[in-house]
């Protein structure tokens, strides 16, 4: 079948889900939500049954650049980065079915699943006749070898799947992705837990990895890597890199990276929208992104896929303004934001004059107005890509020498979180 | 001082009603005369900034009265800059000594300098003095139900001297602040930056004790590492109350008096790669993913200069340096820690470095009370914790409280980093870099603290 052909099977597919015709009985069809330009995409399947194939590929960089990787796709998609987010629900049995392309052995480890089976015996470690480690887990064959891995999803929440074998390299080459398990409170809880409650309008995912350049390109020649000479030169959310990070969920210019990581809500109120937004933290790099939202706290309701819980059930959650998401962690973070000054033009203006063009440096996100729903006229030849007169709050990892790409500074793990005004709004 | 200047507020805010009537009663008048607009309650607040605005006979522009009418004095006033400190000279050619430094410098940096009561043009005195870190400051949690109730921050911006190709905006950003609007979050891409030979005024009404920090957030990769990056903390609302604790000051609204303390010590951990600042004196651009510190420092000073006492800061924004110090002028703050045996010691640690730092305190206990400016504790469950050592990222803080213990003469605990490769100055053996050390004297020897981070002859 030709990736055109294929691609247009998959939009008349989307078309009928959308429709509300759903997917044809007989084997099942895991599917992917496209509905939003920003938030999660889950690919979800009635029976928790996923085909992940090992693809090889391209993806874009904001300096101009391209850079070689491997990535698990669903089925028979084309190459994408990271790989598929899973949505399961607790107390599925997930089957995987991993079908490897690539010329060396590949597997996959489910950090937080407890039971794994490969082929329908327990997982285990690879060991070489010498009875040294070679892979965290059985392996799918390379040229087109496959393993089946299955797991009853028993724990609600965040959590990581990537690659178990050779991962110093195969890891950084992209053989990565985000699971979650939803609870069976239902699908507006992150945890079996009343105050885990979220508005599902408002679910994103934040997925923090980092790329040195010099190991893609060996691996792209067949070389070998020294990876003791590892320097990581480019830093991505859901694969992507500012400002390619706010662009929206299936963007045509980054057409193998799928993910938007635009944070997109409006402000709390009690009657019109009193549930916070869920935002779902990884971290697969080496090191510790300390992750600073802009705007407010986010309240720590989980990590690594368990509930801030005490022994008597006791909420132990709390709130932090930069979120230390180390390597293999996921963090929960409720997230909101309130208009608890209530500025307004004429009933309560800022006490202070908004400068004009010649006392201020406007920037592109500006609406040239301090107040929300607002837009105001712009000095000639001012860019902007304020909508509506949405706020716009930066969300980044605050290694600042982390915000680059490769030299390109205001790059690298930076995102948005964008307040648009209350409805009714005019927003797009 | 705060008392003074919320009766102050409210009096310009009850002039702004009473303009606002009296504007619309004027509406279609060109010109208002300047008497409605300058009335002696606004001429009792501080000097006004903007000397336009002089020269009580001339008759102001809608525009001009607008802005008198709409714009508070200010708190505190920092102009952002460029200007040089002193490291210890040890040889990291080239990089270090800078050899365009001016002795008794020899780094340079990007930061701010506290002009606060100057106008202006008045500041512009001090461009190319900026001091590092950033200004320490604080605020008091203010009364939600009160819109009078506010902290004003003026940034001015001088340009730089050893840069006048560098016409970068500057910005403050409150690290942390919960729910602000962005037009005073200091983020320029999603408002504005200030640009050379300007000003702009943030308000800040914060209701959420804690410590924080605060810096530019323009090219914030660069600008934060050169140094434009300090610390600032809430008091929270229950401070007076001395029925909890006897010296009536608090970390946070405890109810319970748990975060009482008689002394605080406010430390902000950041870095210097001698590299990235010799690149931005000599015009050339770093690679920051190359990102490697030569010195790790505490309140802007490497061990042993860590316990050098503070600096003078003079009512004309002039700065005294530590006696015998001269060139550790524009690094005024100390962080050497004293305290009389019994009482309670406030740590505020905040990291505004790019790497993972930890803080042994040997010989004493550490009570983390707060983090991110958040009380640790869940409605009633309690989640503070004790500990030695305490780890902060990249835009985190930590509020620790240590009792002094009961010492008949002076005992001295080093607090230092536990990675013990960032214990030295510029890779030289012998201990430097972010250490310093918490003084204990017998009960009753030091006089009550005043203000944070002061210290006394004993």
């Amino acid at each position: 079948m030709t990736t055109r052909l294929r691609q247009a099977l998959y939009g008349l597919l989307m078309l009928a889900l959308l429709v509300g015709i759903g997917p044809a009985s007989g084997t099942p069809v895991a599917v992917a939500q496209t509905a939003r330009s920003s938030g999660i995409v889950c690919t979800t399947n009635p029976s928790a049954t996923f085909t992940l194939t090992t693809r090889t590929g391209y993806i874009n960089l904001p300096d101009g650049n391209t850079l070689y990787m491997w990535g698990y796709s669903e089925g028979n998609k084309p190459f994408q980065h990271p790989g598929p987010v899973l949505c399961v629900n607790e107390g599925d049995t997930v089957t995987i079915v991993l079908h490897n392309t690539l010329p060396e052995d590949v597997s996959i480890i489910f950090p937080g699943q407890s039971n794994v089976l490969a082929n329908g015996a327990p997982a285990q470690p690879q060991f070489d006749a010498g009875g040294h480690l070679v892979s965290l887990t059985n392996v799918a064959a390379k040229n087109n070898g496959s393993v089946t891995y299955s797991f009853v999803a028993d724990q609600p929440g965040t959590y990581l799947y990537m690659s178990g074998t050779n991962p110093q390299i195969q890891v950084q080459m992209g053989l990565f992705g985000a699971l979650v398990v939803r609870p069976a409170m239902g699908a507006n809880y992150a945890y079996n837990r009343a105050e885990t409650e979220f508005n599902p309008d408002f679910e994103y995912i934040v997925l923090l990895s980092e790329i040195d350049p010099l190991l893609h390109l060996a691996v792209e020649a067949g070389q070998t890597y020294d990876v003791t000479q590892y320097r990581a030169r480019y830093f991505m959310i859901n694969g992507r890199s500012f400002p390619d990070t706010i662009a929206p969920n299936y963007a045509s210019w980054v057409p193998n990276q799928p993910y938007s990581a635009l944070v997109r809500i409006r402000p709390r109120d009690p009657v019109d929208n009193p549930l916070p937004a869920l935002v779902r933290y990884l971290g697969v790099g080496p090191e510790i992104y300390p992750f600073h939202p802009h705007g407010n706290n986010g309240e720590i309701i989980a990590r690594d896929g368990r509930v801030l819980a005490g022994p008597a059930a006791e909420d132990t959650s709390f709130e932090k303004f930069s979120i230390p998401v180390g390597p293999g962690q996921t963090w929960d973070a409720l997230v909101w934001w309130e208009d608890r000054d209530h500025y307004d033009p004429v009933l309560n203006p800022v006490p202070v004059t908004p400068p004009n063009e010649q006392n201020a440096a406007f920037g592109p996100w500006y609406s040239g107005s301090p107040y929300l729903g607002r837009q105001e006229a712009l000095p000639p030849g001012t860019i902007t890509y304020n909508q509506c007169g949405e706020y716009y709050f930066m969300a980044h990892n605050h290694n600042l020498a982390q915000l680059v790409a490769w030299g390109v500074v205001n790059s690298g793990q930076i995102t948005w979180t964008r307040i648009d005004p209350p409805l009714p709004n005019t927003c797009p | 001082m705060d008392e003074k200047f919320r009766s102050r507020r409210l009096s310009r805010r009850d002039f702004l009603r009473w303009g606002g009537i009296l504007l619309g009663a004027a509406a279609g008048a060109r010109f208002l005369p300047t008497r409605l607009l300058n009335p002696a309650t606004v001429a009792e607040a501080a000097p006004l900034v903007h000397s336009t605005l002089a020269g009580p006979s001339r008759r102001l522009t809608d525009e001009e009265a607008a802005f008198l009418l709409t714009d508070p004095p200010a708190n505190l006033h920092l102009a952002a800059t460029d200007g040089w400190i002193y490291l210890p000279p040890i040889a990291i050619p080239p990089y270090h000594p800078d050899d365009l430094a001016p002795p008794p410098f020899n780094g340079y940096i990007f930061g701010f300098r506290n002009v606060t009561g100057l106008t202006l043009a008045q500041a512009m005195a001090f461009k190319g003095q900026a001091e590092h870190p950033a200004p320490l400051f604080w605020l008091d949690q203010v009364d939600p139900n009160n819109p009078n109730d506010m902290f004003v921050l003026q940034l001015s911006n001088l340009g730089f001297v050893q840069r006048p190709d560098l016409t970068d905006p500057h910005t403050v950003h409150f690290h942390g602040f919960r729910h602000p609007i962005p037009f005073f979050d200091g983020e320029p891409f999603s408002t504005l930056g200030v640009p050379i030979g300007r000003s702009f005024k943030y308000i800040f009404r914060p209701r959420d004790p804690g410590t924080y920090m605060y810096h530019c957030h323009a090219e914030d990769t660069e600008h934060v590492h050169m140094g434009m990056a300090g610390a600032v903390f809430v008091r929270p609302a229950q401070n007076g109350n001395t029925l909890l604790y006897p010296s009536g000051k608090y970390a946070y609204n405890d109810g319970d008096g748990s975060t009482g303390y008689d002394r605080e010590f406010a430390i902000i951990l950041t870095e210097f790669w001698a590299e990235a600042h010799w690149t931005d004196s000599h015009i050339q651009l770093p690679e920051w993913t190359d990102y490697n510190p030569n010195f790790y420092m505490m309140n802007g000073r490497v061990y042993p200069d860590t316990l050098v006492p503070n600096g003078t800061r003079n009512p004309d924004s002039t700065l005294t340096p530590p006696a015998g110090r001269p060139e550790l002028e524009r690094q005024p703050l100390s962080t050497l820690i004293q305290a009389n045996a019994g009482e309670r010691i406030l740590l505020r640690l905040a990291n505004l470095g790019y790497r993972d730092q930890s803080l042994t305190l040997a010989g004493l206990k550490m009570h983390v009370v707060g983090k991110d400016a958040t009380l640790l504790r869940n409605g009633t469950t309690d989640i503070s914790y004790e500990t030695n050592t305490v780890s902060l990222g990249p835009g985190e803080s930590v509020d620790a409280i240590v009792i002094a213990p009961g010492v008949t003469s002076l005992t001295r605990y080093p607090l230092y980093s536990r990675n013990y490769a960032r214990v030295n100055n510029g890779g030289v053996s012998g201990v430097g870099g972010q250490v310093t050390e918490v003084h204990i004297y017998p009960a009753g020897t030091l006089a009550p603290q005043t203000q944070p981070n002061e210290l006394f002859e004993p």
